[in-house]
Parts: C-alpha cells; structure tokens; sequence
C-alpha cells in the first residue's frame, strides 16, 4: 500500500474538495452529527448527573460507606440487636490515618407525638461532631440550630413532619420507644432544629436526637446501633473496607454500602452499559443520514469515478478517498458536537433546576437539582463510537464505489 | 379489626377506670384527713387514696360521632393503680376482648386469634377507634404527681363543697404533650374537669364529670365525657353502671393466664 502514503495528500485534497462540492447536503449532514453528539455527551452528562445525585444521597441516608452492625440489624432494626461502642483494635483502626471520618449511630423506630398528631418515625442518635461529614445534616438545618453535643437533649425534626405533627421549632414533642427488655421508653424533647432534606420522605421519617441522650432513654449505656465509615470516594472504599473488616471483632458485620443498597450498586454498575446503549442508539438514527449522504456523493459521481479509473486510479484509492471523506464530514461534526455540548453543559454545572417536577424526582431518589456531570469517559465514548461506527457503516458504499466498472461508469448518462 | 381497635383503646379504658378511682374515694372517708390545700398534695392525696382500694365495675362506653354511635358494655376489675383488667361483654362480636395492664405493661387478648399481645410502644399513642381518649391521659396515673409542677389556680366554695382549680404544667423531659393541664378536684376528690392546653395556651380537649352519685356508699363520677374543642358533636362518654368496691379479688386475676381463661 506503498501507494496509499505517497498520495496521500492528493486524495486528502480531493476529499476535501468533494466534502464541499455540495456544501448545503454536507452542512445538513454536519448538523445532524454534531447535534447528535450533543445529545450523546449532554444527555449523559445529566443522565450521569442524577445517578450521582442519586448514588450521594443513597450514601449518605445509608448512611456513610461502610457500615459496621450487628449481623441481625439490617433485617430487625431494633433496639436489641445493638453492638458495643468500639473499642481496642477497631477503634484503632477507624482512628487512623486513611479513614476520613466515622461515627456512632443509635437508629430505632419509635413514635414522635404532638399535642394533635402522632407519628412512626426513625429515631437516630448521632455524633453531631461527627455526622457533618457524614450526612451533611447541619447544612440541611433550615431554622433553630444543629445538636450541640453528644448530651444535647433537643431533637432536630423535619419541616414535614413538624407540619405534619401541627407543631414547630421551640415545642417539646414526646418520643417514644422501647428498651432492650422490652418497656416502654419515652421522653419530651424540645424541637431545637428543623431540617430540610431533599426528599421530602425523608424530611418526615429521620428523626435526630443526641446519641448519649437516646443511649440514656433506651437503657443501652455504651451501646451503639451501627458505626458508620466514610472514605474519601465512594466508588474506591476497597482498601478501608479490608483494613476494617480485619480490625472488627466476630459477632460483627462489617458491610460496604454496595452490599448494603445493592439497588444502589446495581445503578452504578449499570451507568457505564447504559452510557454506550445511548450512544449507540443515537448512533443509529444518524448513521442512516450518513449513508445517505455517502450513497447520494456517489452517485452523483458515477461518471467521473468512472473518469479517475480510466485513467487510472486503483480502486483501493477511491475506497479510500470516500472513507476519507466520510471521516472529515464525521470529525467535523464530533468537533461542532463537542463544542456544543461543551458550551450546553458549562453553564449548567451549578445545577439544573426542575423543581416543577420535583415530585417526579423524588420517587426515583433524586433531588430536583441535577448538576450534570461531565466525564472524559463518556466523551472519548462517544467520540470513538462515531469514528469507528462511522467509519464502518461509509465502508459498504465506498466499496461499491470503488467495485464500478469505469467502461459501464463512463456510459452512465 | 374490632381486637386491634380494642387493643388500642383499653389504655384509655383505665385511664378512665382510673380517673374512677380518682373519684371513687368518698366524702365520708377523706373527711378525716382533708389535705391541705398545696396543690401538689391535693393530687397526690387523691392517688393515695386510689391505693389499695379494689374494685368491679360494669361500665358502658359511647363513642359519638355526628353520623355514627356505638357503645360497649365491659366489666372491669381494678386493685390499687397498677393493676386493671377489662372484658368486653357486649356487642357479641367484641365479647371476650380483653386487657390486662400491669404496671407500664400492656397485654391484650383476643377469642378470635386465641393470642395475647403485648402492646408495644408505638401503639401506646393512638387513639381509641377513633374515640376522644388517647393512651396517653392514662400516664397520668401517678406520674401527674412527680412529672408535673402544680400551682392551685383558685378554690371555689361552692356551698357544699369546695372545688380547687389546679394547673399542671410538665416538666421539660416529662413524657407529655400537654403545654399545660387545667384540674378541677372538689374536696372530696372527685375529678369534676380536666383540661388539656396545647404549648399555644389553646383549649385542645377536656374531660368532664356530667353527672355524679353515690354508688355502693361512694361519690363517683358516673358519667364522663371525653371530647375535643374542635369537633364538639364527638365524644366519647363513660357511664358506670354498676361498681362495687373493697371486694375479694382472686389472686391470680391479674395474670396472663386468667386474661386468656376467664375464671371469675
């Protein structure tokens, strides 16, 4: 394919030239590229966008990324199935470097009364100190404060529930709930702060108390329900979640969240195939305008490719000199494509408001903000997938470009 | 259906049985020792005098509502404060339904499942089958004394007795929903008024002795309405048909077994 090298440059010229020949078909054609590379790159920005919303926020009501328990407490959330503080080597290990933070938790059900209504809710004892890395609670607090304390006796409740209960920020709420043995816990509280979570379940499920307060009110002194880890990315919790597991004693279960939600995990895996059955779907629909274009350029030129192999031209050349061709239309338009999507997503990074349909949102776990989110991944993907798809679907007419007969080609009109 | 609404509602049943008790002291016996008049003691004088006291009832419950009535009839055994049991007699569906409370502790039993439940927690705050009662006027038993701070609003000399208005305000981390409780206790200990204020000083429900008589040489309350300011065609009324006290209890009538075979 000597001949290949040394004309390069005359066939990259006559591609060019062609390219433009009819300049309206090939700007028709570089618009349904790049539009459809823009659709490629920014659906997926969004798309990728709510998913790590989705796996955020998933995390973070799990919440953290490892979870310590007792084996049973995932399936029977109860008082009973509480562990001990973490002590000697555990606590060692979750004290070193490479942990990012971690946390106590007491989590129970119990019921949260007003003067007018009552309500099942999920009681949670935090840290406060250590929960704003955690939950990012206190940045949720839309009135009152955050606990103070590990010995704070208010409750932080949610602006639906505080609704719901007909009460508010200042009033004391009844908790109640039930110790180990089996009697009845319960306690006032002051509402010393109101929250505002994304979702609105949630607002009127999570209800938070300080963990030495709730220890005192269930009897369980020294006891905890679950310590919760966080790393520093929670899609590479690998070598924390080995470290800890090897520093736990038996009895406990120590589970990363991807076992934990594994709807949660499902999601995430699922994001990259997801990514390339929507590139390629796009794909699809605009490969058929790419063939047209190629089988139209072609038969325009029946007679003079007929031309060029009389007088000489092998056909390896023309083969060549239309795929050429279908490249610079292709990288044109990924250029124009990207550029768009570029030029799309950028502004949007600070967050994509649909609080119209916040409801809809909020039934699949996301909040109605989405913050696209642009990876090189996906870019390069779609990229690549038009180069290599393009290339290979302009390869059937430009073979039967090169396959004419010049004597019937020169005869044609 | 009827098991869980009875489950959810027999609380409330001693609330009143207890409040009975309350009232159930004579004039004749307290006029030894008439308490002086520190509001703490008042209430406090009134639970001791509750204590040790027994006694069997026949009671009947109306629950009101501005479409609908329905009524029960239920025999109820009480020794001191802290022990109660209830049986349903009538309506036939709900006969058998029985309660048993003991302490804090809650147990129920049904004929139709042939199973006693223990009352968890989270069912402890609802209401009634929708009556007015809630489970938690019960926790007044002697908690009002100790989880409360009382201040005597008034004493009315009102002829033949004296009627002291107090008000119970709860302490910061007492298990109470209630801004405030406005009592009304005569002299001889019955409770003529209860009234539940919301933290916004609002009127939520009251409690009310409509009628009282002597029954088996006591002064009682013997009809009792339960209701709330918003809704005043709904109420739940009990009546006490029948009451005899200081009577012989079995020794085993406050037990598992006996809620679920019924020997007395």
């Amino acid at each position: 394919m000597t001949g290949l090298g040394s004309h390069f440059k005359i066939i990259l010229t006559l591609s060019w030239r062609n390219l433009w020949r009819n300049h309206r078909r090939t700007a028709i054609m570089l618009g349904a590229i790049s539009v459809g590379v823009w659709a490629m790159i920014f659906m997926t920005s969004l798309m990728r966008g709510m998913v790590d919303d989705m796996l955020n926020q998933g995390i973070r009501n799990l919440p953290g990324h490892i979870q310590i328990q007792h084996p049973d407490f995932l399936d029977d959330p109860s008082v009973v199935n509480s562990i001990g503080e973490p002590g000697g080597e555990l606590l060692t290990a979750l004290t070193q470097n490479g942990t990012r933070s971690w946390a106590n938790r007491i989590r129970v059900p119990a019921v949260i009364a007003s003067e007018r209504e009552s309500r099942g809710i999920n009681l949670i004892g935090i840290e406060p100190a250590a929960e704003a890395d955690i939950t990012g609670l206190p940045a949720q607090i839309s009135a009152g404060r955050f606990l103070e304390s590990n010995q704070d006796k208010g409750v932080i409740i949610g602006a639906k529930l505080a609704e719901r209960l007909e009460t508010r920020l200042g009033k004391r709420v009844v908790i109640m709930s039930q110790d180990p043995d089996n009697n009845i816990a319960e306690r006032g509280f002051r509402i010393v702060g109101i929250y505002q979570a994304e979702l609105a379940a949630q607002e009127e499920f999570n209800v938070f108390a300080a963990r030495a307060t709730l220890q005192k009110l269930l009897k369980i002194e020294g006891l905890v329900s679950q310590i919760v880890l966080v790393d520093h990315d929670y899609r590479d919790v690998e070598s924390l979640y080995r470290r800890v597991e090897a520093a736990t004693p038996d009895g406990l279960e120590v589970k990363p969240w991807y076992e934990i939600d594994t709807y949660l995990a499902a999601m995430f895996n699922l994001m990259d195939g997801f990514v390339l059955v929507w590139v390629i779907i796009i794909f699809l629909a605009l490969s058929f305008g790419l063939v047209n274009t190629l089988v139209m350029a072609i038969f325009e030129r029946v007679r003079e490719i007929g031309l060029i192999q009389a007088l000489g031209m092998r056909p390896g050349l023309i083969l060549y000199q239309i795929l050429l061709e279908s490249l610079l239309l292709l990288l044109i338009g990924l250029a124009l494509g990207n550029l768009l999507a570029l030029v799309t997503i950028k502004p949007l990074e600070s967050g994509l408001d649909l609080s119209a349909v916040a409801e809809g949102m909020a039934m699949m776990g996301v909040g109605s903000v989405i913050y696209p989110s642009l990876t090189l991944y996906d870019v390069l993907l779609a990229n690549v997938v038009v180069v290599l798809l393009g290339i290979l679907t302009s390869i059937l007419p430009a073979w039967r470009a090169s396959q004419l007969d010049p004597v019937r080609a020169l005869n044609t009109h | 259906m009827a098991t869980k609404i009875f489950k959810q509602n027999t609380k409330v049943l001693f609330c009143s049985l207890l409040l009975l008790g309350l009232l159930a002291v004579s004039s004749s016996t307290l006029a030894t020792e008439v308490p002086a008049p520190g509001p703490r003691e008042l209430i406090r004088a009134a639970m001791e005098h509750w204590r040790g006291v027994t006694s069997y009832s026949e009671m009947t419950m109306t629950i009101h509502r501005s479409d609908w009535e329905r009524s029960f009839s239920m025999q109820a055994w009480t020794e001191g404060d802290k022990l109660s049991l209830v049986r349903v007699t009538e309506p036939k569906r709900d006969a058998g339904n029985g309660t048993l409370v003991k302490d804090q502790s809650m147990w129920t039993f049904s004929p139709k499942i042939n199973r006693i439940l223990k009352v968890p927690s989270s069912m402890m705050n609802q209401s009634w089958m929708g009556s007015d009662f809630s489970n938690k006027d019960i926790s007044k038993s002697t908690d009002i004394i100790d989880q409360y701070d009382h201040r005597l609003l008034k004493s009315e000399d009102l002829g033949d007795h004296v009627v002291y208005t107090i008000e119970s305000i709860p302490h910061e981390e007492a298990a109470v929903v209630w801004g405030k409780e406005i009592v009304s206790i005569r002299d001889d200990f019955i409770l003529l008024r209860q009234e539940f204020w919301d933290q916004d000083d609002i009127l939520v429900k009251e409690m009310e002795a409509t009628e009282i008589t002597i029954m088996d040489d006591r002064t009682i309350a013997s009809r009792m309405r339960m209701y709330k300011l918003e809704t005043p065609d709904e109420w739940t009324e009990m009546i006490v048909d029948d009451i005899d006290f200081d009577i012989e209890l079995d020794a085993n009538l406050f037990t598992l077994s006996n809620l679920r075979n019924p020997r007395q």
